[in-house]
């Protein structure tokens, strides 16, 4: 990047199931990023909004709330990586000397009736089948090839259930523990996923406010700088037994790929991550980055299961806000709740969900269509 | 009359016991097959020539939906149904629903396409998408 990013300013409106407005969601995360970052929006160069549902015009109109200052409104769309999209291009406009402090928004309201595909519910060849569908193929394939069970991917999403218990904007609010075997009595989704292996899908919001490194020194206040040091994002490449109509997010290869640009511009690699979060939309997809992102060697993330290795307290915690399975997912927001839990994290403001020392953090999204994002961020100071 | 919900990916022969045959594309440049059609060769891009693609393949992967919608705890009144990924002899790799019930499948099993009615035009058309059958099943 030219110019060194710094995040200087996080926050969020609880994901789930409520009937606030995505207009009111959107105010309440945005003023929340500008008070954690010590601004005001005339301060703000830039505004990236991250939306999938609503109104076209729903960016700019929202923006208003903030103020009339004039500034650039972008809308942003990437499906699920709608938030990190418009994170990264918000980190593109510092790094470009577009302006010295740029905004990213995301908001999205409860999932609805829509297609796969993301279009109103009719019948289409691409919305021949869902999502769920396509991470179940993910699934079985590999409980055929790697003997992966289904208790491993139950406690996949019980430890994501479980780390959102210590977060309260998560959409998923267990009162007691979650166990792999309540998990698994759930009822079924799509063979072998349960409902509560599948991500919830409310509303929310979320807001990220990056800023140029004598910005962020200058409103630091004693606490450790954040720094963006790798913003990578791919769409496909060819693959054997590439899938071109659906619901997809594939090939899974584009995790290893994308990861890899983004480890080769920090100069960092995956021995140096203290926390992860994924696209957890199911747990297979988690139990495979574990391998996709260089965490462990290929056929190995099973074992990274059985040993509780990405458990807070754990050699690397993923999903530590809960991920999309705990946490929740409303689509454009996602990206963004990553990076409020990677600053947070990085700070040493996490409260019970503390990954104790954590000094480098990696967020990755996949947008079907699709398209890849990966974010590494790191503490300063 | 049936017809495919969608002109370009798929066509049905005149013999209605026949399988929907799949319109796809070779990359010579690639030696390498698509579905659907490609306006260019995503590999090489360079042209492409139109084919038609194998009506039988091995599945690869499969599944059994029963929910519509992503972390809803409501039983789906649908009762569900099977889904699955298919590959073709061409190396194309195809998802589309799957025939019968949870139980039946297991990977690198034989299908052949079949259609699958999804709804009906103004004019009284069925509405068609593609789908695998186990070969034998039905038949």
């Amino acid at each position: 990047m030219d110019r060194d990013v710094y995040v200087i300013g996080v926050g969020m409106h609880r994901f789930g199931k409520h009937d606030v407005s995505r207009r009111d969601m959107a105010y309440v995360a945005g003023m929340a990023a500008l008070e954690d970052a010590n601004i005001s929006f005339r301060d703000v160069g830039t505004l990236y909004t991250g939306y999938i549902g609503g109104n076209m015009l729903d960016g700019v109109t929202y923006a208003k709330d903030f103020g009339l200052t004039g500034l650039p409104v972008i809308h942003i769309e990437n499906a699920s990586a709608t938030g990190s999209s418009a994170f990264r291009e918000a980190v593109m406009a510092i790094s470009g000397g577009n302006c010295e402090v740029a905004m990213a928004l995301g908001f999205d309201g409860q999932l609805r009736n829509v297609s796969a595909a993301g279009g109103p519910r009719r019948p289409t060849m691409d919305s021949n089948l869902l999502p769920a569908a396509f991470f179940a193929f993910w699934a079985v394939r590999r409980m055929h090839d790697n003997g992966t069970t289904v208790e491993t991917f139950a406690k996949i999403a019980a430890k994501n259930w479980n780390h959102a218990r210590f977060n309260k904007y998560a959409e998923r609010q267990a009162e007691k523990e979650i166990t792999p075997e309540v998990v698994l009595a759930a009822p079924m989704v799509a063979y072998p996923h349960t409902a509560m292996m599948a991500c919830g899908a409310g509303a929310g919001a979320a807001a990220a406010i990056v800023a140029t490194r004598e910005v962020a020194e200058r409103l630091a206040g004693g606490r450790p700088l954040v720094k963006v040091v790798a913003s990578q994002m791919q769409s496909e490449r060819y693959q054997p037994g590439h899938v071109f109509l659906g619901a997809i997010v594939g090939p899974s290869e584009s995790t290893r790929f994308t990861a890899n640009l983004a480890y080769q511009e920090a100069g960092l690699g995956p021995e140096d991550l203290d926390l992860v979060h994924v696209h957890d939309a199911f747990p297979i997809e988690e139990l495979m980055y574990y391998e996709l992102l260089g965490i462990c060697p290929d056929g190995e993330g099973d074992r990274m299961v059985a040993e509780g290795a990405t458990t807070i307290g754990g050699r690397i915690p993923f999903s530590t806000d809960g991920g999309l399975i705990g946490r929740g997912h409303p689509g454009g927001p996602t990206g963004l709740a990553q990076i409020w839990d990677v600053t947070q994290q990085l700070r040493g403001e996490s409260g019970a969900r503390q990954v104790e020392g954590a000094q480098v953090g990696l967020a990755h999204m996949m947008g079907a269509g699709s398209v890849c994002v990966v974010h590494i961020l790191k503490r300063e100071k | 009359m049936k017809i495919p919900v969608e002109d370009g990916y798929f066509r049905i022969p005149e013999d209605r016991e026949a399988s929907p045959v799949l319109l796809g594309s070779y990359s010579p440049a690639a030696k390498t097959y698509f579905w659907p059609r490609r306006k260019r060769c995503p590999v090489t891009l360079e042209p492409v020539e139109d084919r038609e693609l194998s009506t039988e393949g091995e599945i690869y992967s499969w599944t059994f939906v029963l929910m519509p919608w992503l972390g809803s705890m409501e039983q789906d009144a649908g009762g569900g149904f099977g889904a699955c990924q298919v590959d073709l002899p061409e190396g194309v790799r195809i998802q589309a629903p799957l025939e019968g019930q949870m139980g039946d499948w297991s990977i690198g099993q034989r299908v052949r396409l079949v259609t699958r009615t999804v709804g009906q035009d103004d004019d009284g058309n069925e509405l068609c998408t593609i789908a695998f059958r186990l070969t034998g099943e039905g038949e």
